[in-house]
């Protein structure tokens, strides 16, 4: 196979010490400039990607993809440690991760998102490298029907999988689904809820809503909580490396999170978030630790990071073979791979073989240079905890500003950021999950949208919906998650009931 | 219920509080959508017609959370103290406002200050001069060195050779 | 649009270091965008000829551009030294969001550079030429779906004129909006809907690789490298230019528009700007003074016409 050749050949050419000196210096820049809370990968690429520009070709390719990768990297740390995610696609992994971090085993927490990007992201590089142009033809046979069915099903598996009160978790979802209403209506070109305000035509940025509902509410509950000198943070308890124990956990949910995110991510319209939010309720049924789940289960972590990561290299397959961006990430790595000479488009397997081989190499080289650069520092990373919280808490709170000064410095911005901060925090304060909130605001719009298509193409014929075999599967998929569990629990508390009575007796 | 639940015990405030909420929502959003023109085009469902369903599942669940309020006991009320929230959410109009006007690193700076006091160091003395150079420093990397655009005041128009 | 934001702080790190400009130019949209590309290759390019010492440029977003418009109108009344770039979208923005300011209210320079509009079909489609395509849309237009971007954008806009050029009730169109170019992209070439129009340089790649056919483009005449009719040629009067533009604060004199005209007719004629143009493979559509205001006039008044019909305007 020729392509494996060329693929050998990159990564011997790769190996030559200066190309991994500029790995190494990529993966610190992206990691250090992505671990600041409240930046993703997206800034963090886009901030750093003029380094790169002096050096020549496959020097500037590899340093980029260190950036990239360390970007990632970085922002699932803070997002673990911190609570504070930069980007929706590590929502997810804080969910766990954190409470995870609060019990002392941040270090374990770190080690499987740093172990499960690695693996998800050899992998899905992988497939990229040899089933890219055939999982493209895939990925654009999904139609809107389709992609209503697949959200449908992130809906029903997503909304059961989060919180304890069935009635808060779908009050959180309706609130990010009001929220997702605001703005122009893409297909219909209406403006809806936004009072005349010029600013909210565009809608409500998701990086806003997280920022402010993970970072300001985060930090709000913790002042509100105590005063100075208040219950101190364990920054490790046990051992910071993984158990034999956390392995035997992880694997599974490394490969079940990479199988979930690459196709999702490779499809133009999927997005990394979803591939995480299936990850996480795959895990949450399937683990056989139901109750560690809201309170730090390693499966929580492991599955969605993979998740996130190949999801991340998914997006690379319709981004190379048809020049599409489907993330803020990838809208960044075509400015990046234009200024490399890299046309991304149906032609590029055909024409630059050389140059999507050598980048393929680097994504390798970086990924596993991700792992020897931080596995090390998992130690450091967890010390961050024992800052001072006035210190520690005063920088969260001016990175997470930053991050949205910089992307839009207009002071109705900065006022949502606000009001949505209060909001998490009364959220926090009242037992409300907050992850509903940011994935009602991102599918919302999604599913009203490509359910509007896809009647709009069948001219409103409701049965198109079930037509296609791919959608009447997902529907169908998820008509089963949505009343299994239903019976299960009526049988359940059948059960229960004849055991009170049983008691009473 | 009044009948086989004698015990006269408070509703929930909160879940009350959260249906009042709810339901405005509701309103809100369902009169935005009735203002709207009904032009479903050929898909049958139109940009009035989304709001309308969730609208509707808004009123549902405020509906759902009066019941609770007064079905299900009121979960103890979280001990929170209010000082230091206010603090922190003081800062962060104080960067709002001072943003544009005297630029990034001041107003950071002050944001910086409020949220350590929040968490405690009470010395503004040495906060807001703290949290004046850390916010100068950040500008000073990401808008000198990674050309990221942020407001700028006297303060780093003097560092930055305006 | 939202995905494209910071690619273009990319273009801001190889801009030279900002000093207190002789001008100030304002990119309505977020860096990345095509608004912000063109505003900082002016800055580039303005400095790089040194026409101008010093220039900066600034990121206002939102609301297809009518957010920085509103800005710029209320800021700077008679600066001679403020310029704002913007385009034909922001057109079409200013009557759908009903916009309080408009482009009456700024002075119009030139017109820059501009894209124009092609029609494509997959190439499994049966349809093979811009006729038949009219004559399946003549015969139910329901049945012929349009993939393009977002609802009153030029795409939406291409669409209706076609349409009415063709006899065919413009609002009985079937047009479905995407979020960019990309998507509307992958619907196409995954046979979704029946036909798509974007800009040209969107589809140019795919057509090379025989994944896509152009039907037609919107052009006064063929454009060279592309196997395609005009529509004119097809017998629809529909001539559609995606362009781009610079204009001035409103209420400056007549001497500080024409110094301002001078040095945009200075930037446009260097090398530099060709080059630059080359490189982003912009269309040299350059027009200024009170020929451009004609051709923008006319712009806005079909425009607004071709939206009323379309209902999207009332």
């Amino acid at each position: 196979m020729a392509g494996f050749d060329l693929l050998m050949q990159g990564l011997v050419a790769a190996m030559d010490p200066m190309l991994l000196l500029y790995a190494l210096i990529g993966v610190t820049l992206g990691t250090a400039v992505g671990v600041l809370p409240g930046i993703g990968p997206a800034l963090t690429v886009a901030l750093l990607l003029p380094v790169t520009y002096g050096l020549d070709p496959a020097g500037s390719l590899i340093m980029f993809a260190g950036i990239y990768y360390g970007g990632m990297y970085g922002g699932s740390t803070t997002s673990i440690l911190l609570n504070t995610p930069g980007e929706s696609a590590s929502i997810i992994t804080a969910l766990e991760g954190n409470k995870m971090a609060r019990a002392g085993r941040g270090g374990p927490a770190l080690a499987t998102a740093a172990i499960g990007s690695f693996v998800a992201g050899l992998i899905a590089t992988l497939l990229l490298a040899f089933l890219a142009p055939s999982v493209v033809k895939i990925a654009i046979a999904f139609g809107p029907r389709d992609y209503f069915a697949l959200m449908v099903l992130a809906f029903v598996t997503v909304s059961s999988a989060f919180g304890d009160s069935t009635r808060k978790g779908l009050i959180s979802l309706f609130v990010g689904l009001s929220l997702a209403l605001v703005g122009i209506d893409q297909l219909s070109g209406q403006a809806r809820l936004a009072y005349g305000v010029p600013q909210l035509l565009d809608g409500i940025e998701v990086t806003t809503l997280a920022v402010a509902m993970f970072a300001l509410g985060e930090a709000l509950f913790v002042a509100g909580q105590g005063g100075p000198g208040e219950a101190k943070v364990i920054a490790v308890k046990g051992s910071v490396w993984m158990t034999r124990k956390d392995w035997a956990r992880s694997w599974k949910p490394w490969l079940r999170g990479t199988a979930l995110g690459f196709p999702i991510g490779a499809m133009p319209a999927g997005g990394a978030e979803i591939g995480t939010f299936l990850s996480y309720a795959t895990e949450k049924r399937l683990t056989k630790h139901p109750e560690e789940f809201g309170n730090g289960a390693i499966e929580g972590v492991a599955g969605p990071e993979a998740a996130n990561n190949a999801s991340a290299a998914g997006t690379l397959v319709p981004l190379l073979t048809l020049g599409l961006p489907t993330s803020a990430t990838a809208a960044i790595m075509l400015a990046g791979f234009q200024q490399f000479g890299l046309q991304p488009g149906p032609l590029l397997f055909a024409t630059n073989p050389d140059l999507v081989w050598s980048l393929i190499a680097s994504l390798l080289i970086a990924n596993a240079m991700l792992l020897v650069l931080n596995l090390p520092l998992i130690g450091l990373w967890v010390r961050l905890l024992t800052i001072p919280r006035p210190w520690l808490y005063a920088g969260i709170l001016v990175f997470a500003t930053l991050g949205t000064i910089g992307a839009n410095p207009s002071p109705v911005e900065l006022f949502m950021l606000l009001c949505f901060g209060v909001m998490g925090y009364l959220m926090r304060l009242y037992g409300f999950p907050i992850a509903p909130v940011v994935v009602g605001l991102i599918l919302g719009p999604m599913a009203e949208q490509q359910l509007r298509r896809a009647l709009s193409i069948s001219q409103g014929d409701l049965t198109t919906l079930v037509a296609s075999p791919v959608s009447a599967v997902l529907l169908a998929l998820a008509f089963l998650a949505l009343v299994v569990p239903m019976v299960l629990r009526m049988r359940g508390k059948g059960q229960v009931l004849t055991q009170l009575a049983a008691d009473e007796d | 219920m009044s009948g086989f639940n004698p015990s006269q015990r408070r509703p929930d405030g909160v879940a009350l509080v959260t249906a009042a909420a709810l339901g405005a929502v509701a309103v809100l959003i369902w009169t935005d959508a009735a203002r709207l023109p009904q032009d479903a085009g050929y898909s049958g469902v139109g940009p009035a017609d989304v709001p309308r369903w969730i609208a509707g599942c808004l009123g549902g669940l405020a509906l759902w959370s009066l019941v609770a309020a007064f079905r299900e006991a009121p979960e103890a009320p979280p001990r929170q103290a209010w000082g230091p929230v206010l603090w922190i959410v003081a800062g962060l109009l104080a960067q709002l406002v001072l943003l544009q006007p005297v630029g990034f690193s001041v107003a950071t700076g002050l944001l910086f200050a409020c949220t350590a006091r929040g968490f405690g160091k009470r010395n503004l003395m040495v906060t807001v001069p703290v949290g004046i150079v850390f916010a100068l420093a950040i500008h000073l990397v990401f808008a000198g060195l990674l050309k990221l655009s942020l407001p700028a005041g006297p303060l780093e128009n003097l560092f930055l050779g305006g | 649009m939202k995905h494209t934001l910071f690619a273009g702080l990319v273009a801001a790190a190889l801009a030279v270091p900002a000093y207190a400009g002789d001008y100030m130019i304002m990119a309505p949209a977020a860096p990345g965008g095509g608004w912000d590309q063109t505003a900082r290759t002016m800055q580039e390019v303005l400095g790089a000829e040194g026409i101008s010492g010093s220039v900066q440029v600034q990121n206002v977003p939102g609301a297809g551009g009518t957010v920085g418009l509103a800005q710029f109108v209320s800021q700077n009344a008679g600066k001679g030294d403020q310029l704002i770039v913007g385009g034909y979208v922001m057109v079409g923005a200013i009557l759908t969001n009903a916009s309080p300011v408009s482009l009456a209210d700024v002075t119009p320079i030139a017109r820059l550079t501009g894209e124009y509009e092609a029609i494509v079909v997959p190439a499994s489609s049966p349809i093979q030429n811009i006729g038949e395509l009219v004559e399946a849309l003549k015969a139910d237009p329901g049945a012929v779906s349009w993939a393009g971007g977002s609802a009153g954008g030029t795409d939406h806009i291409a669409v209706g004129l076609l349409a009415k050029a063709a006899g065919v009730d413009p609002t009985k169109i079937n047009y479905i909006a995407y979020s960019g170019g990309g998507e509307a992209l992958a619907a196409i070439l995954g046979s979704q809907v029946t036909a798509g129009i974007s800009g040209l340089g969107e589809f140019k790649a795919q057509a090379d690789a025989g994944t896509l056919r152009i039907l037609a483009v919107t052009s006064e005449e063929r454009i060279e490298g592309v196997d395609a009719p005009t529509l004119k040629e097809a017998g629809l009067d529909v001539v559609l230019q995606n362009w781009r533009m610079v204009a001035a604060a409103p209420g400056i004199s007549a001497d500080q528009k024409a110094a301002i005209l001078a040095d945009v007719e200075k930037m446009v004629n260097s090398a530099s700007w060709q080059t630059a143009l080359e490189t982003k493979g912009w269309a040299n559509t350059y027009l200024a003074g009170d020929a451009f205001q004609a051709q923008l006039d006319a712009d806005i008044a079909s425009t607004e016409t071709i939206l009323k019909d379309i209902g999207l305007v009332k």
